[in-house]
């Protein structure tokens, strides 16, 4: 009976070990770099985007300067901001054009307007 | 039971003269030597060797009850009451016994009473020993089936500690309270003041929710500055600001019971220096009394949930099963709601326990929660359904751990038609990093959570470590 009862124990501390390490995201590696916006946010300014490899990152836009942790699930880039802000990237041509979401939404696409962001890389790696 | 747990020389001490019984067979290991249910024709005596004695189940399952060395017998309860054997003896290494014909046993019963007396003494003392057994069975279902208060602060308390200890060290703490303690005091206006400064064009109206809310609704003109994007959006903000007229007031608005968006808004504005920061002081009712620009709520924006989006799907099934008497009232049925369950709460509790600030604005959504529990229930839900989970997972304490995914279930059901039925523009916050969308899909799937809770709750018995002591199959007396 111990026997069996330590098997089941076993079994299913992998099945939950399986599922923490399915949760820990994919390599940043590839999206890993810096980024500037297209056009000016807003008419107003460009912003620039660091990605770093070990998932922290920053935003700088009119000269301040947000820091982030970042993640990549599924092919998108998920930014995390301190107050609790998700904003979903679509990376596109192999990581060097980003199109950053910026409702909060997690909108699978990017709405007209100054909602979406698009970023070229400047610069591999991060 | 037939037959006798005696050291060697168990059947010389009752009488048997062996040399004068039967004959001899030689048995090879893992033979057969008795059947369960046949009808008895012989006994046996162990001359060599060991015999396992079991019962065995129609689906198989077998139960030890002893094994037998040299010197002991065997065959002879059925011998004696006449109905078919009541167990299987099986050879566990190669063994040689003798085999007496029911006609020589009963013959050797008249003429030796002291075997007969053993044997009536063997039987009375299985029947002792039985009635024992079965009062410990008894006990241990009737305990098996019990709740206790125990097991509810076992898990609650453990989540509960589990998420403070956990929040100190994470990186992405939250305060307990949020506000707690923040002497910003935001002044608060009144509509029909602020209606008035609307109309001469003295105020820019700030509207602090998600994108999503203020493209269903806002009032005309204001500006969407969502609290969440506040660190990113800032500084175009401020040149809006400037652009519009400094001097002007900011009137902040939100519209949920918890104030997080509009009250947090304006101290975030205060924190940058912004002086002339108001909130409006009924937050659900400028609707009514400003000019409105609506647009009809779309679904949220939502992504794929991937594995736990299949799984999700599961639960559905129970629907099906529901109407099948048998597998509804089955043990197994039970392990497989367990398990399932047990996935998709530890799969969704891990995807959002260590950014529970992104989940406390999904709460915030809802708008059910007063401000000093937001945190709180944000910092405490996906530990509760990540330990709860891992009990249901573990066999632990199931009855228990199913009335509370099952109350789970209930507050999210209840969270989820309040949403859909006021067109809240909202994602359902149950998977940390995708927005998933609310819909009566959504409903349903909950709906077939809460019965999978109630099936554990009546029928869990296999594989269980409760009250009663760890069971891996439920034994009907």
């Amino acid at each position: 009976m111990k026997t069996n009862f330590l098997k089941v124990t076993i079994v299913l501390g992998l099945i939950v070990v399986g599922l923490v390490l399915g949760g820990c995201g994919e390599s940043r590696s590839q999206f890993a770099g810096t980024y500037k916006s297209e056009k000016p946010y807003v008419g107003k300014d460009y912003i620039d985007l660091d990605l770093q490899e070990n998932g922290k990152g920053t935003w700088v836009l009119a000269g301040k300067t947000v820091e982030f942790t970042w993640v990549v699930n599924d092919g998108k880039i998920f930014i995390y901001t301190k107050p609790g802000a998700i904003i979903v990237v679509t990376p596109s041509e192999g990581g060097k054009m980003l199109s950053a979401d910026m409702t909060g939404d997690w909108h699978p696409g990017c709405p007209p307007g100054n909602l979406c962001v698009i970023f070229t890389r400047v610069k591999d790696g991060g | 039971m037939e037959a006798t747990e005696k050291p060697t020389g168990a059947a010389e001490a009752a009488g048997l003269k062996l040399c004068q019984l039967g004959h001899e067979v030689n048995v090879p290991a893992g033979a057969r030597i008795v059947s369960q249910g046949e009808d008895p024709e012989f006994f046996y005596v162990i001359q060599s060797g060991r015999v396992r004695v079991f019962r065995e189940t129609a689906d198989r399952i077998q139960t030890n009850l002893t094994e037998l060395n040299a010197g002991a017998y065997f065959g002879e309860v059925a011998l004696v009451t006449g109905q078919p054997r009541s167990a299987s003896v099986e050879a566990l290494e190669d063994a040689t016994l003798i085999k007496v014909s029911k006609e020589e046993f009963d013959r050797l019963l008249d003429q030796n009473p002291q075997l007969a007396r053993h044997i009536i003494q063997q039987l009375a003392g299985w029947l002792v020993a039985g009635d024992r057994r079965l009062e410990t069975e008894v006990v241990h279902q009737v305990k098996l089936r019990q709740l206790s208060w125990f097991d509810y602060v076992l898990m609650l308390g453990l989540s509960l500690v589990l998420s403070l200890v956990v929040n100190i060290y994470n990186d992405n703490r939250i305060p307990l309270i949020h506000g707690w303690g923040d002497k910003n005091v935001i002044p608060e206006i009144a509509l029909n003041q602020a209606e008035e400064m609307y109309q001469k064009k003295q105020a820019i109206f700030v509207d602090a929710r998600k994108s999503a809310f203020y493209s269903q609704q806002h009032i005309k003109d204001a500006t969407n500055l969502p609290v969440i994007l506040f660190d990113l959006m800032y500084p175009m903000f401020q040149f809006m600001v400037e652009q519009e007229g400094k001097d002007k007031t900011l009137v902040v608005y939100g519209g949920t019971f918890s104030r997080r968006n509009d009250i947090d808004l304006a101290r975030m504005l205060k924190h940058k220096g912004v002086k002339n920061v108001v909130v409006l002081k009924e937050y659900a009712a400028w609707a009514k009394v400003f000019p409105v620009q609506e647009k009809k709520a779309g679904e949220a924006g939502s992504l794929s949930l991937g594995f736990a989006g299949l799984l999700e799907w599961l639960p559905l099934s129970i629907f099906l099963f529901m109407f099948i008497p048998r597998i509804r009232r089955s043990p197994y049925l039970s392990v497989f709601c367990r398990v399932l369950l047990a996935a998709i709460f530890i799969s969704f509790a891990l995807s959002k326990i260590m950014r529970p600030a992104v989940f406390a604005l999904n709460v915030v959504d809802y708008n059910l929660t007063p401000a000093w529990g937001v945190n709180l229930w944000s910092l405490a839900l996906p530990w509760g359904e990540l330990v709860v989970g891992l009990f249901l997972l573990l066999g632990i304490r199931t009855r228990a751990a199913a009335t509370l995914i099952g109350a789970m279930n209930v507050i999210f059901i209840v969270g989820l038609v309040n949403a859909i039925l006021h067109h809240m523009p909202i994602n359902c916050g149950c998977v940390g990093e995708v927005g998933e969308p609310v819909n009566w899909w959504k409903v349903t799937k909950n709906t077939g959570m809460l019965l999978m809770c109630i099936q554990i709750f009546l029928y869990d018995r296999f594989m269980v470590l409760d009250r009663g002591g760890f069971i891996l199959r439920d034994r009907k007396i």
